[in-house]
């Protein structure tokens, strides 16, 4: 009981600190978007990764985006939920570019890389559980290939329900779409990664991905 | 068997633990009577767990430190730009404030003083306040196109 009540006193300051940090960038603090920019840097740059998979773009975006936050910050409601504005920010970006650089073919397959494998993942592979790290990699491996292999706009729901773990609110604020929409976005998303696994690894058992 | 499709379309958006609490109980219930959606479900979630145990990728260290340099020059411009803004709107009041102010003074300097030298000078006061009224609104005018464009031409480098 008193962990519960320790980890939601924990999750009630941190929304507190976020406040403060959002209050006070508005007022143009640069301590405030350094803390920032250092609470979301790995959230957002998975986000970006994860919609235009190529991560020199994404790292340009992610750039491009706490640019845009410094610009926008003053016109930004602090009623409305911080973290649904930012993706939102990132997901404008995104979608201009990917329309600019790639208008003809948004959604083909990046070949080759596992996508979203970091240094520390590959590492893991040379220690003492060499095995359970090579089979959790390649598990990895294959839902994050055939997620990328989804198009775009299954892509961003799936990233935000599973990754980012928002609400439908948060999702349909982002993307700006009702809450209904979200819905049916994310059961057809859902239901286009399994038909995909189902076609490239027939004989899979559904556990080999848990 | 039609509550049975309807509730098997809902597998995966219970495994996605974004059914309504109703909703979700109904489909668990359901589940917990059919061997065929509760095998479904399970499939449904062991994908969505894959899902959420995805590796996180890390932006390179560079990577955010030039954000933070980038971001933190453009807030300190939004900043300095915000200054100037609120110097201009302040200046303009003010110019405003003095002009009406002035037209009361003008229409008694015109009217109950210099009528004494040419009468025709009693409604003096209300060319000046035209003519202020004109320069004012072009001045006006003038300043929201200038800030207008520089707005535009920010915005596309």
């Amino acid at each position: 009981m008193d962990m519960i009540g320790g980890a939601a006193t924990a999750w009630e300051g941190g929304l507190v600190g976020l406040e403060s940090d959002v209050a006070q960038l508005r007022r143009g603090d640069l301590d405030a978007l350094t803390a920032l920019v250092t609470r979301y840097q790995n959230r957002l740059y998975r986000y970006l990764l994860r919609l235009v998979r190529q991560p020199a773009d994404a790292e340009d975006l992610f750039q491009q985006t706490w640019v845009r936050v410094a610009e926008r910050i003053g016109k930004y409601d602090p009623q409305r939920n911080f973290d649904a504005w930012l993706f939102s920010v990132a997901r404008n970006l995104a979608i201009d570019h990917l329309r600019r650089v790639r208008p003809e073919s948004l959604d083909e397959p990046v070949a080759g890389e596992i996508e979203g494998e970091t240094k520390v993942a590959r590492l893991a592979s040379h220690d003492q559980l060499a095995l359970d790290g090579i089979l959790e990699r390649e598990r990895a491996g294959r839902i994050g290939t055939l997620l990328g292999e989804l198009p775009v706009s299954y892509r961003e729901v799936l990233t935000l329900r599973f990754e980012e773990e928002m609400k439908l609110e948060e999702i349909a604020e982002v993307l700006d779409m009702p809450i209904s929409t979200v819905k049916t976005q994310l059961r057809r998303s859902l239901l286009r990664m399994r038909q995909m696994i189902e076609t490239r690894y027939p004989n899979e058992d559904w556990n080999a991905f848990a | 068997m039609k509550e049975h499709g309807k509730l098997r379309e809902q597998l995966s958006l219970a495994a996605a633990g974004v059914l309504a609490p109703d909703d979700e109980q109904r489909v668990l219930q359901h589940a917990a009577s059919c061997a065929e959606c509760a095998a479904e479900l399970e499939e449904w979630r062991l994908l969505a767990g894959s899902l959420r145990r995805l590796p996180t990728p890390q932006p390179r260290g560079e990577v955010v430190e030039r954000a933070i340099a980038r971001a933190a020059m453009r807030l300190n411009e939004e900043i300095e730009q915000r200054a100037h803004r609120r110097l201009m709107i302040s200046l303009v009041a003010f110019a405003w404030i003095v002009t009406l102010a002035s037209w009361p003074v003008f229409r008694w300097v015109s009217g109950d003083v210099l009528v004494w030298i040419d009468p025709r000078f009693n409604h003096m006061w209300m060319c000046f306040a035209v003519v202020t009224v004109f320069l004012w609104a072009t001045g006006g005018l003038a300043a929201v196109l200038l800030a207008q464009r520089r707005q535009s031409e920010r915005r596309l480098a």
